[in-house]
C-alpha cells in the first residue's frame, strides 16, 4: 500500500538566507509579472466577463463552431463546447440581452442560459472584489499581529499569506486565465488556508517545549498533511468540474491549487527560516 | 458511557437530529407552507426541503438600478411642493410625472427626476430657480428611499398579475452605496420577463384629430384619460367579444367618466362625422387617420379606434356618465392581458435601467444538470480528501470519524439553509466545499494533538492537549471569518452566499462539530487500550 508520510528536511544544512531565497525570488518574480502586465494591459490582471460587462450566452445546436461564429452580428469572443452534449457557451462584450438572444434563436439554437452583466455594473463587481480582499487581508494582519504580540513572526504568516495570494495571480496571467468571482473567493479562502498552517508552525516553535527542529517537523507532520489534503481534494474538483462545465468550482478550484502549492513552499521556507532567525537570533536582541 | 464527559458528542448528536428535522420534516420552514408549493415546480420530486436559487433551478433573474437622479439635504417649506415640482418640471424639460419632491427623507427633503441622462448643473440651477437653495445640495444617481419602494411593490404586483408564480423582488445595497433591484422569477425566460416590468408600463388614452387650419387639415393630440385616471378605475378581465375583438372593460370613477365624455364631444369625437366618413383609419393610413382614439403603451400606439356610433350616441345624451364603462380593445389577446396587467398594477414609478444591471436566465434543465453535478462534484472532492486521511493514519479508528465529522457538517449546514429557507446557489456549494476544506484541515490538527505520544491519559490530559489543539483551530477559524466578513456584510451579489456559507460553515464546526470529534477520538483510543 502506498504510505503517505511527511519526509523531514534536513533544514540544518542550510543558512536562512539560503532558505528565504527561493521563495522572495518567486514572488518578486510574481510581482514582476503583475507588474509588466499592468504596464501592458493597464490592470495587474485580466479581468473576466464578471468584471468587464458582457454576455455569455449558452446554446444548444447541432451547428459547427465556425457556423456559429457567422450566426451572430458581433464577433464572439470566445466559443467553447460544453463536453458530452451540443451545446456551446459563447462570450461577447455586447452588453444587449434582446438582441443576443434574438440573433441566437433567429438562428434556430436553442437559448440553455443567457447572462450579461452592464460594463458599469461590472466595474462596481471589481471595486468590491479588490476592496473585499484588501479589507480581508488587512483584518487578517490585524490579528496575526494581536495574536503573537511579536514582529517577526507576525511579519513571517503576514509575508507568506501575501506571497500565497500574489504567486497565483501571477501564473493566471501566465497560463491566461482571467479573474472571475470563482478566483475572488478562492483568493479570500487562501487566507484563512494559509494562515492554518503559519499558525500552526508559530504555534509548535514558538509555544511548545523541545528543540527547534523537533517542534518543526511536529509542526510539518500536521501541516504538510493539511496542505496536500486540501491540494488533492481541489485538483480532483478542477478536473471534474471543468469536465462537467459547471461555472465558477472550477476557476475557485485552480487558484486554491496554485496558492496551496505556493504555500507549501513559503510556509516551510520562508516563514521558516524567519521564526529560526528570530527564535536563535533575534530574540537576543 | 458518561454523558457529562460526553456532552460535546451530545451536542453534535442534537444539532444532527435537528438538522434532519430542519431537511425532511414537512413544512418545518414558516415560508414552506402555501408559498412553497407554486415557487418551484421542480421542488416536488425533491424529498428535502432544500430551496434552489435560479442557477440550480432555473429561471431568469435581472438585478438593474433605478432610473433617475436625486438631489438630497435641501430645506422645502411644505405648501413650496407644488410649485418647486412644477418649476424644475419646466427648467428641466420633463413630463410633469417624472419629478417627484419628498420631504423628511433620511437625508432632509429631496427632488427626484425620474429621467435618463439627469444633468448635474442643470438639476442645480433648476432647484435655485425653484427659490430651493442648492449649495448644500447633494445630488447623486438613483431615487429616493420611497419611490424604491413603492417600485419594488409594484413590480412585485405585476409579477404576481401577469401569470409569473413564485416570483420575488428585492432591494439591494451594494458596498458602494448604490441601490438595485434585485427581481428572481423561476420557470420564465428573460423575453417574458422584461416584457412584463422592463418598461414603465404607463398607459393612457390619447384623443387624435383633424383640425382645419389656414394651412390645411392639420392633426392634434390630446390626452383624454391620463394613466393616473385608469388606474383608479375598475378595470375587468382581458376577453375577447363575441365578433372576436381582444379588449379589457374599464369602468372609470364618476368624475373622471364625466370628464372624458366632455372632452370626447368638444373634440368632436361624437359627430356623425368622426363616426362615419372620417372614422378611424389608421392602419390603413397612419398619416391621415381621421378621428381616432390611440392606446397608448409608454409611449407607444397600441391599438387606434374610433367610437362606435352606439357608444357616441350614449356620450351624447349623457347616458354614458351614469355607467361610464368602455372596452379598451387591441389586436391581439395577449396585448390585452399586458394592458390589464399594467393598468392594475399600476407604472412604475421609475423604470428600471436594465442596460445598467445584469440579466440571467438558465433552463430548467441546466439548472438541474448544475445540481446533480455540482453533488457529484463535492463528493468526489470528499474521496480524495478520505483517500489523503486513510493513506496518512492506516487506522480506520481514525480515519472515520474524520471523513464523518466532516460529513456531518456539511450536513448540518444544509439543515441551516433549509431551516432559513436560503435559496442555494453554486456559490453556495463553493461554500460547503470551502467548509470540508477547512473543517479537515482542524480535524487533522486534533487528531495529531491527541494522539500526540502515544498514550491517551484520561482527564487532565486529555482535556490540556485538547485545549492545546483548540488554540490553533480557533486562531484559524477568527482568521477565515475575518477573511470572508467583508463579502458577507457588504457585498451584493454572488459572492454573498459563499462569504455566509463559510462563515456559519466554520462556526458550526469549530463550536459543534469539530470539538466533538476529540471526543469521540478519546472514546475510541481508550477502548483499544483498555482492550491491549
Amino acid at each position: 500500500m502506498v504510505e503517505f508520510v511527511v519526509p523531514e528536511p534536513e533544514y540544518d544544512r542550510y543558512s536562512n538566507r539560503q532558505l528565504a531565497a527561493v521563495p522572495l525570488a518567486v514572488l518578486a518574480l510574481a510581482l514582476l509579472v503583475l507588474a509588466g502586465w499592468y504596464l501592458m494591459t493597464g490592470a495587474p490582471v485580466t479581468p473576466g466577463i464578471e468584471f468587464t460587462g458582457g454576455t455569455e450566452i449558452q446554446i444548444a445546436t447541432g451547428d459547427s463552431q465556425a457556423e456559429i461564429e457567422q450566426a451572430f452580428a458581433f464577433q464572439p469572443d470566445e466559443i467553447q463546447p460544453v463536453a458530452g452534449s451540443n451545446e456551446y457557451i459563447v462570450a461577447t462584450q455586447v452588453t444587449d440581452t434582446d438582441a443576443v438572444r434574438s440573433q441566437a434563436e433567429a438562428a434556430g439554437y436553442e437559448v440553455v442560459s443567457i447572462q450579461t452583466r452592464s460594463a458599469s455594473f461590472g466595474a462596481d463587481s471589481q471595486r468590491l472584489a479588490l476592496m473585499g480582499v484588501g479589507v480581508a487581508f488587512v483584518g487578517m494582519s490585524i490579528f496575526t499581529f494581536a495574536l503573537f504580540r511579536s514582529f517577526v513572526p507576525s511579519l513571517a504568516v503576514v509575508l507568506s499569506a501575501f506571497s500565497d495570494i500574489v504567486i497565483p495571480l501571477a501564473l493566471m496571467n501566465v497560463l491566461g486565465i482571467p479573474l472571475s468571482l470563482g478566483s475572488v473567493a478562492a483568493l479570500l479562502m487562501l487566507i484563512g488556508y494559509s494562515v492554518d498552517s503559519d499558525i500552526l508552525l508559530n504555534n509548535h516553535i514558538l509555544r511548545r517545549r523541545g528543540s527547534f527542529y523537533e517542534s518543526t517537523y511536529r509542526a510539518m507532520e500536521t501541516g504538510v498533511t493539511m496542505t496536500v489534503t486540501s491540494i488533492s481534494a481541489m485538483t480532483v474538483m478542477y478536473i471534474v468540474s471543468s469536465l462537467f462545465q459547471i461555472p465558477l468550482l472550477p476557476d475557485l478550484a485552480i487558484v486554491l491549487v496554485f496558492g496551496l502549492v505556493a504555500d507549501l513552499m513559503n510556509t516551510y521556507m520562508m516563514n521558516l527560516s524567519l521564526l529560526r532567525w528570530y527564535r536563535f537570533e533575534g530574540v537576543n536582541r | 458511557m458518561n454523558l457529562r464527559d460526553n456532552w460535546r458528542i451530545v451536542m453534535l448528536v442534537v444539532f444532527v437530529l435537528a438538522s434532519t428535522a430542519a431537511l425532511f420534516a414537512p413544512a418545518t420552514s414558516p415560508a414552506a407552507g402555501a408559498n412553497n408549493t407554486t415557487a418551484v415546480d421542480g421542488a416536488s420530486t425533491d424529498p428535502t426541503n432544500l430551496k434552489y436559487g435560479l442557477q440550480l433551478a432555473g429561471g431568469t433573474r435581472i438585478r438593474a438600478p433605478l432610473v433617475g437622479t436625486t438631489a438630497e439635504n435641501l430645506d422645502i417649506g411644505q405648501d413650496e411642493r407644488t410649485s418647486v415640482r412644477q418649476t424644475v418640471v419646466e427648467e428641466m424639460d420633463v413630463e410633469s410625472g417624472d419629478v417627484n419632491v419628498r420631504l423628511n427623507t433620511g437625508n432632509g427633503d429631496a427632488v427626484e427626476v425620474l429621467t435618463r441622462n439627469v444633468s448635474e448643473q442643470r438639476f442645480r440651477s433648476a432647484l435655485e430657480t425653484a427659490g430651493v437653495d442648492a449649495d448644500e445640495a447633494t445630488i447623486r444617481p438613483g431615487v429616493t428611499a420611497e419611490t424604491r419602494q413603492q417600485t419594488v411593490e409594484t413590480i412585485q404586483a405585476k409579477i404576481n398579475r401577469g401569470g409569473l408564480s413564485g416570483g420575488s423582488v428585492t432591494d439591494q445595497r451594494s458596498a458602494t452605496g448604490e441601490h438595485y433591484v434585485v427581481v428572481d422569477v423561476p420557470n420564465a425566460n428573460t423575453t417574458q420577463v422584461l416584457n412584463l416590468i422592463g418598461d414603465q408600463g404607463e398607459v393612457s388614452i390619447v384623443a387624435h384629430y383633424p383640425v382645419e387650419t389656414d394651412n390645411g387639415t392639420e392633426y392634434r393630440n390630446e390626452t383624454v384619460l391620463t394613466n393616473r385616471q385608469l388606474e383608479r378605475a375598475q378595470i375587468g378581465v382581458a376577453d375577447t367579444t363575441d365578433s372576436g375583438t381582444p379588449h379589457v372593460p374599464a369602468t372609470l370613477t364618476e368624475a373622471d367618466g364625466e370628464n372624458y365624455s366632455e372632452a370626447l364631444v368638444d373634440l368632436g369625437f361624437t359627430s356623425s362625422e368622426a363616426t362615419g366618413s372620417q372614422r378611424c383609419r389608421y392602419r390603413d393610413n397612419p398619416e391621415d387617420a381621421g378621428y381616432c382614439l390611440y392606446t397608448v403603451l409608454d409611449g407607444d400606439v397600441v391599438y387606434a379606434a374610433s367610437l362606435t356610433p352606439g357608444l357616441a350616441e350614449s356620450i351624447e345624451s349623457g347616458e354614458f356618465e351614469k355607467a361610464p364603462t368602455f372596452l379598451m380593445q387591441t389586436t391581439s389577446l395577449d396585448e390585452a392581458q399586458a394592458l390589464q396587467v399594467n393598468l392594475r398594477a399600476g407604472a412604475l414609478p421609475a423604470e428600471l435601467a436594465v442596460d445598467d444591471g445584469t440579466v440571467l436566465f438558465l433552463q430548467q434543465s441546466l439548472g438541474d444538470r448544475f445540481k446533480s453535478r455540482a453533488l457529484l462534484t463535492g463528493l468526489v472532492a470528499w474521496l480524495a480528501v478520505s483517500g489523503m486521511v486513510f493513506l496518512r493514519y492506516k487506522s480506520p479508528r481514525v480515519a472515520l470519524p474524520m471523513l464523518a465529522t466532516a460529513a456531518a457538517e456539511v450536513y448540518l449546514l444544509l439543515g441551516f439553509a433549509a431551516a432559513i429557507g436560503l435559496p442555494l446557489n453554486l456559490s453556495y456549494i463553493a461554500g460547503f466545499i470551502a467548509v470540508i476544506g477547512t473543517g479537515v484541515d482542524d480535524l487533522l490538527i486534533i487528531a495529531d494533538e491527541i494522539l500526540n505520544e502515544g498514550e491517551i491519559a484520561t482527564g487532565r490530559v486529555f482535556q490540556n492537549r485538547f485545549r492545546k489543539a483548540f488554540w490553533v483551530i480557533g486562531a484559524a477559524a477568527v482568521t477565515t471569518i475575518i477573511a470572508m466578513s467583508p463579502l458577507a456584510f457588504l457585498s451584493l451579489g454572488d459572492l454573498q452566499g459563499f462569504a455566509i456559507v463559510t462563515i456559519v460553515g466554520v462556526l458550526i464546526g469549530v463550536l459543534v462539530t469539530r470539538p466533538a470529534y476529540g471526543d469521540v477520538l478519546r472514546n475510541l483510543m481508550l477502548n483499544q487500550q483498555q482492550r491491549d
